[in-house]
């Protein structure tokens, strides 16, 4: 019980916009697309809700065969990027659509209806126009709409990206609250990887069609598959041999433990609390950037030109560097 | 910056440009409009009747009524069957794509830059019982089209097609596909969705074509007059009375009537301008 691709190609004209997509997305859980834009999360999105068609391979959403459904009978509810609210329509009404196409009795389009936008937090705007709303304001109204019809499952593309930081961070935290409340299987997607580590009970990793990385928020950033999920995931530098994150770099002032290597500070920058560094190895072309506390950097009394010797932490994530570069 | 706004610019040349506006729309369109008014109202000929009343006895002629009524049945005619098919060749265009599409799109801009009088003639040349390349197999199961009313009403039909389909596509294009995919993931099949989505968002933009094809439809006279025979009782519409009245002496009636057509496109203005209006709000 659960949305199952399986051998999923897309191509628009000679160009794959999904390659081979295999993926198995559990039930009851929220799980995150992530990617770079362009990569294919929203074609694979779409092919989920039956809004595009695959050029082969199959889609199963909850034990159905959906891979020759229509929209209309997958029993999805999907979010658009852009709302997509029915602009003739009252808050009220939108949320209805659902309900009054499926022939629901009045009442209980009524009660569903007050019951949702209570969930959304929309109850006294029920009778406004989406054009009187803000952008999470309609925005949760998509939702609610999407929400009204029980769907199987809740596709949500991008569902914060055209708002401002603030409410999207505010939308994020509430999403993960309804999801808890409400227990519906959720595909969302983001190209922002914070969004995906916080919210998501799933995270998988899409990159030019091919998906590069499925598991939970701790296993990608811990045990990031390749290069391209830990440069995704968050910052990384290079020390030797290795990519690792900035923060995993340990810093001496002294040379001694086998293994490390040296440098020379070749830029600092203050950011807040705490302290980019970026050092000059030996032997190395691209400089590596080491964070630290600003209470650390100050003790370590730490100025561009000093030498300095560089080790990972033990236990950081690290991978082998490629001979391809990276994004 | 903002103070610079067009108003606020009231130069020489503004005022230059008015009087030139103004002279000649005067000159082109009110003017002429006019002497039709006078004309209708206050003959100059000796023996014809002014006022009011003489112009209600000119309409009430048995020939002009059924002219009026054949004009008002053909108007009608074509603009439903235009609405029909403009809605569906728009969303055709917008929202499919197949091989010809362009070319289709092209095409229903032809009625606009060909005569009306040569779509008379080419519907005549398909449709005629002589020579007619479908009439003779029609007439053969008693339908006949040239020179009876559904023959006017396809010429009429045939040269205001594009005047629904040019309002309507670009409200489609714009709206774009979201909101009807939503609908449809919602459980809307293809019909609810345009029904209670498509529908209510071109609402407006039907409406104004509408409007401007009853107006064409009423003036038609290029392609009426081929496929025709325009006689009285006979296929006579307004503007063909108009036309045979007045190359026949009866120059009154022939005023009269068109003073009736003018009011009716003045009307089709205000309607018009009220849709703006209420479209822009
Ligand atoms: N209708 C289309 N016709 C042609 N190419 C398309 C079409 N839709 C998508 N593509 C291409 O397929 C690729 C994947 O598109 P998709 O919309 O899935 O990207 P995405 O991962 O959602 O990116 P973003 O984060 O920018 O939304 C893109 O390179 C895009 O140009
Ligand atoms: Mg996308």
């Amino acid at each position: 019980m659960n949305i199952l691709i399986a051998g999923v190609n897309k191509s628009y004209g000679d160009f794959v916009a999904l390659d081979n997509i295999n993926v198995s997305l559990p039930t009851g859980q929220l799980t995150a697309l992530l990617g770079p834009s362009g990569g294919g999360k929203s074609t694979l999105l779409r092919i989920i809700a039956g809004l595009e068609s695959a050029d082969s391979g199959s889609v199963e959403i909850e034990g159905i065969d959906a891979t020759k459904l229509p929209p209309q009978k997958r029993n999805v509810g999907f979010v658009f990027q852009h709302y997509a609210v029915f602009k003739h329509m009252t808050v009220a009404k939108n949320v209805a659509f659902g309900l009054e196409i499926r022939k629901r009795p009045k009442a209980e389009v009524k009660t569903k209806v007050a019951e949702l936008l209570e969930l959304v937090h929309l109850s006294q705007f029920a009778h406004r126009l989406p054009s009187q709303l803000s952008g999470g304001q309609r925005q949760r109204l998509a939702l609610a709409r999407a929400l009204a019809v029980e769907p199987n499952v809740l596709l949500l593309d991008e569902p914060f990206g055209a708002l401002d930081a603030k409410v999207r961070k505010e939308l994020r935290d509430w999403l993960r609250r309804l999801h808890d409340e409400v227990h519906v299987t959720t595909v969302f997607v983001t190209h922002d990887q914070e969004e995906a580590l916080e919210v998501a009970d799933e995270i998988v990793v899409i990159n030019e069609g091919r998906i590069e990385q499925v598991g939970t928020p701790d296993q990608l950033y811990d045990e990031p598959a390749n290069d391209f999920v830990m440069g995704f995931l968050g910052e990384v530098t290079r020390l030797g041999p290795f990519r690792l994150r900035p923060h995993d770099i340990e810093l001496s002032t002294t040379p001694g433990a086998p293994g490390v290597l040296s440098g020379v500070i070749e830029r600092s920058l203050r950011v807040g609390f705490e302290v980019r560094l970026a050092v000059d190895v030996e032997g190395q072309g691209e400089p590596a950037l080491v964070v630290l506390s600003r209470t650390h950097a100050r003790a370590l009394d730490l100025e561009v030109g000093t030498r300095v010797w560089l080790r990972p932490t033990a236990g950081a994530t690290s991978v082998p560097v490629l001979e391809v570069a990276s994004a | 910056m903002a103070e610079t706004s067009i108003r606020s610019r009231k130069g020489p040349v503004t005022y230059l440009l008015r009087i030139f506006v103004i002279t000649y729309l005067a000159v082109l369109v009110i003017w002429p409009l006019w002497e039709v008014g006078q004309q209708t109202f206050f003959p100059p000929d000796r023996g014809a009747g002014g006022g009011f009343g003489a112009f209600v006895e000119r309409l009430s002629d048995p020939s002009v009524s059924y002219a009026f009524n054949l004009t008002a049945t053909v108007a009608f005619w074509s603009v439903v069957i235009n609405t029909v098919f403009g809605v569906g060749i728009s969303l055709l265009i917008v929202r499919y794509r197949f091989p010809g599409r362009r070319i289709l799109s092209v095409l229903v801009d032809l009625p606009m830059s060909v005569s009306p009088v040569v779509v008379g003639l080419a519907l005549v040349l398909a449709y005629s019982t002589g020579q007619g390349w479908f009439g003779s197999a029609l007439a053969s199961v008693g339908f006949y089209i040239i020179g009876t009313t559904p023959g006017l009403i396809m010429a009429t039909a045939f040269v205001s097609l594009p005047l629904v389909i040019r309002e309507v596509v670009p409200v489609l294009e714009e709206i774009g596909t979201d909101a009807e995919l939503a609908a449809s993931s919602l459980g809307a099949t293809g019909w609810q969705t345009f029904r209670r989505i498509t529908l209510p968002s071109i609402k407006w933009a039907v409406v104004y074509g509408v409007v401007l094809s009853m107006a064409r439809s009423l003036g038609e006279f290029g392609a009426v007059k081929i496929v025709s025979p325009g006689a009285e009782f006979r296929g006579e519409t307004a503007t063909l009375l108009i036309q045979n009245r007045y190359t026949n002496y009866q120059e009154p009636t022939a005023y009269a009537a068109a003073f009736v057509l003018v009011l009716a496109s003045v009307l089709a203005l205000v309607v018009v301008s009220l849709i703006r209006k209420e479209d822009h709000v």
